[in-house]
């Protein structure tokens, strides 16, 4: 995979490889996969032998980038001859000729910790996770989530949002604050945690939480991540859980397979070319002009549409009553139902070819 | 809805994929076949040989329509008797990669076993659609058999292998020498080919949007080679074995593939097709595996697995 990595670097050089890094050894740590499989996935990132020694039991394995056993040393190399982390009678290495390379430290630090999981160094050790995880996870009680916080340096008395994107966002920019790859039901999400007036994030796609104080940053992260999968890489590369006020925060407690006759009668509409387009136009407005002028067609064509919208759900979108909301809400569901922007990895193309190693 | 039941990926291989992601997206779409172009191009030939006794020579032999394409030969540097011999066809989708895509797993044979390798250089679709890549192939397996005597190979012991779309054309191959008297084949290896044009089987729609070549990805590449033809009536059956009616006659064939891909009721089909017509099959089908799993992440007890399995069948077929 040291040669992938390499790939994506020549391909895109702002591409964040640590974080692929870290994905990796999270789903390596959640398939409970054995020390062998841990060190042939730090040998295939690295490109080079990786190794672990415990005292007890005495144990001791190296492993090729093939993933193929290698005779084993009297015990780990010197220091010098390769990177190296020790800690309560477990060694963790990666035999490195030569200067270090830029992700051997991440290889390292999560390869320490999967083996030291794996071998039962605790299932504490999973409680453990990392800071931002715990901080975002709202069954960690509340104590020990303020702890966490404390130690991102985030300050009790101010408020942040929490912006959620996936491993494959594209950064224009990247602001320095606490991040970290966290599991979601949708796969790992890289969260990123902001001042709650930080300007808005040039990267895409993404989606942003509201302000929050830090006992309750998961459920700005929660409402992050519905906003996230709100984006369409085309028309909102980027959302603001703000601007639909607390509607998605009440679509982050919604589960998306529960029975929901009105989603279920968007199917036939959305099927239609002109479906998405018209529905969307329909909800931002009340009135079959200002519909006709958002989606930029007649509003007599936008009429007809109209009528084979009433025909198929059985109620009027615009009409004044409770049609409007369960129109409204019905379309935020369905796209939460149908989003692919978690599925589509947004390639870069830099504008000269690049040649690949 | 998306949420369609579907084998887990192995713990190993969906790690791997946080990393593949990044170079090989689940869903390819006609836009995307420049940046696959860049980001599936084989590393530097001479670095994957750096190590192996590997002898390299380059040829321009007649493809479709007689027109030049490009064939890489590679022996052992020892090699004094005439060699068995393995026609090597790159995955790639039909759109993007080259002959030296995914070949350091190929290389293990002339290393182990002693082969001589062909590897074509076949036009790619879009701009060069049916039947250009599966006769460029056929040209190739060709004139490996009727220069055999120049390139130390052994008539009695030609095979032809392939993976992806390169094990569609092999299987392609196969079927093309035995209706036209071609070259006599000791054996096909076709690792998770890609057969069938017409998207029909369950295993195609389990996977949209994860892992590695979708059901789009598959609509893709089927239809840059096909265009308006694919999933009608009037596809050939070497372009696209599936579409075979008759399976008789044909040489052993190894057939390896990943439970967790669009590729696996298509590949168990074609096993299943050379038995019930009398044949000589042999099918793995590998619990978790995404598409092309060896390649992308070949540390993995899966894929090493595979690998060996593979190499064991193929020393069977071809070793002296």
């Amino acid at each position: 995979m040291q040669e992938l990595l390499g790939r994506i670097s020549a391909l895109d050089p702002q591409a964040s490889l640590g974080l692929r890094v870290i994905a990796c050894f999270d789903e390596l740590i959640i398939g409970n996969v054995n020390t062998r499989a841990l060190l042939s996935a730090a040998a295939s990132l690295s490109g080079c032998n990786a190794g672990y020694q415990s005292d007890l039991p005495p144990r001791s394995l190296r492993v090729s980038p093939r993933g193929e056993i290698v005779a084993p040393d009297d015990g780990p190399p010197t220091p010098g001859s390769c990177s190296a982390i020790t800690a309560e009678g477990l060694t963790v290495w990666i035999e490195r000729d030569g200067e270090p390379h830029a992700n051997d430290a991440i290889v390292l630090e999560r390869l320490a910790l999967a083996v030291r999981i794996r071998l039962g160094g605790g299932r504490r050790e999973i409680d453990g996770r990392r800071d931002l995880g715990l901080l975002l996870d709202p069954t960690v009680p509340t104590e020990t989530r303020r702890l966490a916080a404390a130690r991102l340096n985030l300050v009790s008395t101010a408020r942040y949002r929490v912006i959620a994107a996936p491993l494959f966002a594209v950064w224009d920019e990247h602001p320095s604050g606490a991040e970290d790859v966290v599991a979601t039901p949708y796969g790992s999400i890289h969260a990123l945690v902001v001042p709650h007036d930080h300007a808005p994030v040039p990267a895409r796609p993404i989606g942003t939480g509201p302000a929050t104080d830090v006992d309750h940053l998961h459920r700005s992260f929660r409402t992050a991540v519905v906003a996230l999968r709100l984006c369409d890489p085309e028309v909102a590369p980027s959302v603001l859980a703000d601007d639909y006020g607390g509607l998605v925060g009440l679509l982050a407690d919604l589960p998306l397979d529960s029975d929901l006759p009105d989603v279920d009668s968007l199917d036939a509409i959305m099927s239609h070319p002109w479906g998405s387009v018209t529905v969307d136009a329909l909800v931002r407005t009340s009135s079959v002009r200002q519909a006709a002028r958002n989606a930029g067609v007649h509003h007599s064509t936008l009429q007809t549409r109209l009528d084979t919208i009433i025909a198929e759900l059985g109620y009027d979108p615009l009409d004044n009553g409770i049609g409007r909301t369960r129109f409204g809400l019905a379309s935020l569901v369905w796209r939460l139902r149908h989003s692919r922007v978690l599925d589509l990895p947004a390639p870069t193309t830099p504008s000269s070819p690049t040649p690949l190693r | 809805m998306s949420s369609r039941a579907r084998p887990e990926f192995d713990p190993e291989l969906k790690a791997g994929l946080a990393v593949v992601g990044g170079v090989f997206p689940p869903t390819i779409t006609p836009n995307l076949i420049a940046f696959m172009r860049r980001s599936y191009a084989s590393p530097p030939i001479d670095d994957t040989l750096r190590g192996r006794a590997i002898t390299r020579s380059e040829h321009t032999i007649a493809g479709h329509r007689g027109e030049p394409i490009q064939v890489s030969v590679l022996r052992p540097t020892r090699a004094g008797s005439p060699r068995p011999g393995i026609v090597f066809v790159h995955s790639g989708g039909l759109m993007f990669g080259d002959r030296f895509s995914g070949a350091d797993l190929v290389l293990d044979w002339v290393d182990n076993l002693g082969a001589v390798l062909v590897a074509v250089e076949y036009r790619l679709a879009p701009e060069f659609p049916d039947p250009f890549p599966r006769e460029d192939c056929y040209a190739a397996l060709e004139w490996a058999a009727a220069t055999a005597g120049q390139l130390g190979i052994r008539h009695d012991r030609l095979m032809v292998a392939g993976a992806s779309s390169g094990g569609g054309l092999a299987a392609g191959m196969a079927l093309a020498a035995r209706d036209r008297d071609g070259p006599a084949l000791c054996g096909q290896v076709l690792d998770y080919p890609m057969l069938d044009d017409r998207g029909v089987t369950a295993s195609t729609g389990q996977f949209d949007g994860v892992g590695v070549w979708d059901r789009v990805s598959n609509e893709t590449g089927w239809s840059a080679l096909l265009g308006e033809a694919r999933g009608g009536p009037d596809v050939s059956p070497y372009a696209a074995p599936a579409r075979a009616t008759d399976l008789s006659r044909l040489p052993p064939a190894f057939i390896d593939v990943g439970a967790a891909e669009i590729f696996r009721d298509e590949a168990i089909a074609y096993a299943d097709g050379l038995w019930t017509a009398g044949g000589d099959a042999e099918l793995h089908v590998w619990s978790g595996g995404f598409h092309a799993f060896d390649i992308f992440a070949p540390h993995t007890v899966v894929a090493r697995g595979m690998v060996r399995t593979r190499d064991t069948w193929v020393e069977k077929i071809l070793a002296d």
